[in-house]
């Protein structure tokens, strides 16, 4: 009983002052243990820079290596330097915004440089399950590729799209026609199964030639 | 008309005037929603509006029962191929309402991954402007419509079907024929040669045999 009015009495709120401690107490650990260094672009949040070798460890220590427990992904985030004023670095970066669940003034960004020549990051998929089609997403925009993640495939885009749309040297007015439907019925039945139920007769997908997909189109 | 009937409960009139008096006072759409649009389809259908005033009554969610494709929202291009196949799967007749900018134009998405317009994948019958339109533009569109379909002639369309019936069939049976004489062209060539064999056989064998 105690235990429930003692949560209603001290509402969690967000302060500038709190978000200041946070980043002054973390700031000096990762930066001591991971290398990590502060973005000085980033003016009113907390970002760190770190090396892609590391990030696996700095969101393992987030996560559950202190006190603070920062333990919510909130997005996974790919960005494009072309082009950037002022820029000299590598090409990509991605950045993982991480809050904790207990106090909402515990948040951090977390950066990692990648370049175009080995545009490779770790996947945390296995720490953040939400990382998953996080990840997947920005390897579809992008094109960083996350190193043994279980199931790298398109996200947003269709099967047969080729480049990555986000690119800042995408052509613009660059359209690619999908000429099918996906076939889900196998993904489907797989899931079914494993919820124990029993698949009578599998499915076939019947793949229309060009010439009947071209049937009844105003576009022939 | 002159052959009116004389008995009371008989009136005459067109085919033409019947079919379209029941098809347009009939017109269940099929909602394809996939963005706001589909919010406003919404409360043109329900009681405020009421779309089935004019005889739009049910929405069918199954493209084999229902005369109007109604696409109301964006179209990307991963969804294109779906949209087709429902048009597809749609029984004769049938009409589309492209509603929205989106639907229309692909509206404020110029980008990688909209379609700019329907009318690339399906022929569409009436457009409404908007985003999204409110519920009279739909009304206005669905008696454009219904306008549309009453200058539709079923007997027209019937003889037009039937000339192009004909026409195939005569093409076809004069591909036939043609065969047909090629064939049997060739096959009295081959008679002939055989013919000629056997007479230059006989010659010879006459002319071997004979007594000097």
């Amino acid at each position: 009983m105690s235990h429930c009015e003692n949560r209603v009495e001290t509402p969690v709120v967000a302060t500038a002052e709190a978000r200041q401690e946070f980043a002054e107490k973390v700031l000096p650990i990762l930066e001591s243990r991971f290398g990590a260094v502060r973005d000085e672009d980033d003016q009113w949040g907390f970002t760190v820079v770190v090396d892609g070798a590391q990030l696996r460890n700095v969101v393992l220590f987030l996560r559950d290596g202190h006190e603070y427990r920062v333990n919510m992904l909130l997005d996974v985030v790919g960005v494009d330097y072309l082009g950037f004023k002022d820029y000299t670095g590598p090409r990509f970066a991605v950045e993982y915004a991480l809050k904790s669940v207990y106090n909402p003034s515990r948040r951090i960004r977390i950066k990692v440089r990648v370049s175009e020549t080995d545009c490779k990051v770790p996947t945390i998929s296995d720490l953040f399950p939400i990382a998953n089609w996080q990840e997947r997403e920005v390897w579809d925009q992008y094109g960083i590729v996350f190193e043994n993640h279980p199931d790298l495939r398109r996200l947003l885009n269709h099967a047969e799209f080729q480049g990555h749309p986000l690119r800042k040297d995408y052509p613009a007015h660059k359209r690619q026609w999908l000429s099918t439907n996906d076939f889900l019925l196998p993904e489907l039945e797989a899931r079914l199964e494993a919820k124990g139920y029993k698949i009578i007769s599998r499915s076939k997908e019947v793949v229309p030639d060009a010439e009947e997909y071209l049937t009844g189109s105003i576009k022939q | 008309m002159d052959t009116q009937a004389k008995e009371a409960g008989i009136f005459t009139s067109t085919v033409d005037f019947v079919v379209n008096w029941g098809r347009k006072n009939s017109l269940w759409p099929f909602p394809y929603g996939t963005a706001c649009c589909a919010i406003e389809f919404m409360s043109t259908e329900s009681s405020r509006y009421d779309l089935s005033r004019m005889g739009s009554e049910y929405v069918r969610f199954t493209p084999r029962q229902s005369d109007v494709l109604v696409v109301s929202g964006t179209i990307t291009y991963k969804q294109a191929p779906i949209l087709k196949r429902i048009y597809e799967q749609m029984a004769e007749p049938k009409w589309v309402i492209s509603m929205g900018a989106c639907a229309c134009s692909g509206g404020f998405y110029d980008c990688y991954c909209t379609v700019p317009g329907i009318d690339h994948i399906i022929p569409v019958d009436v457009y409404i402007g908007g985003c999204p339109p409110r519920p009279e533009s739909f009304f206005d569109a669905m008696f454009d419509l219904q306008n549309k379909i009453a200058d539709e002639s079923y007997m027209k369309e019937r003889a037009e079907r039937v000339r192009d019936q004909l026409e195939a069939i005569q093409l076809k049976t004069a591909e036939c024929k043609e065969e047909l004489i090629s064939c049997s062209h060739a096959k009295v060539d081959e008679l002939k040669g055989k013919a000629e064999g056997l007479k230059r056989d006989m010659i010879k064998k006459a002319t071997f045999w004979k007594e000097p």
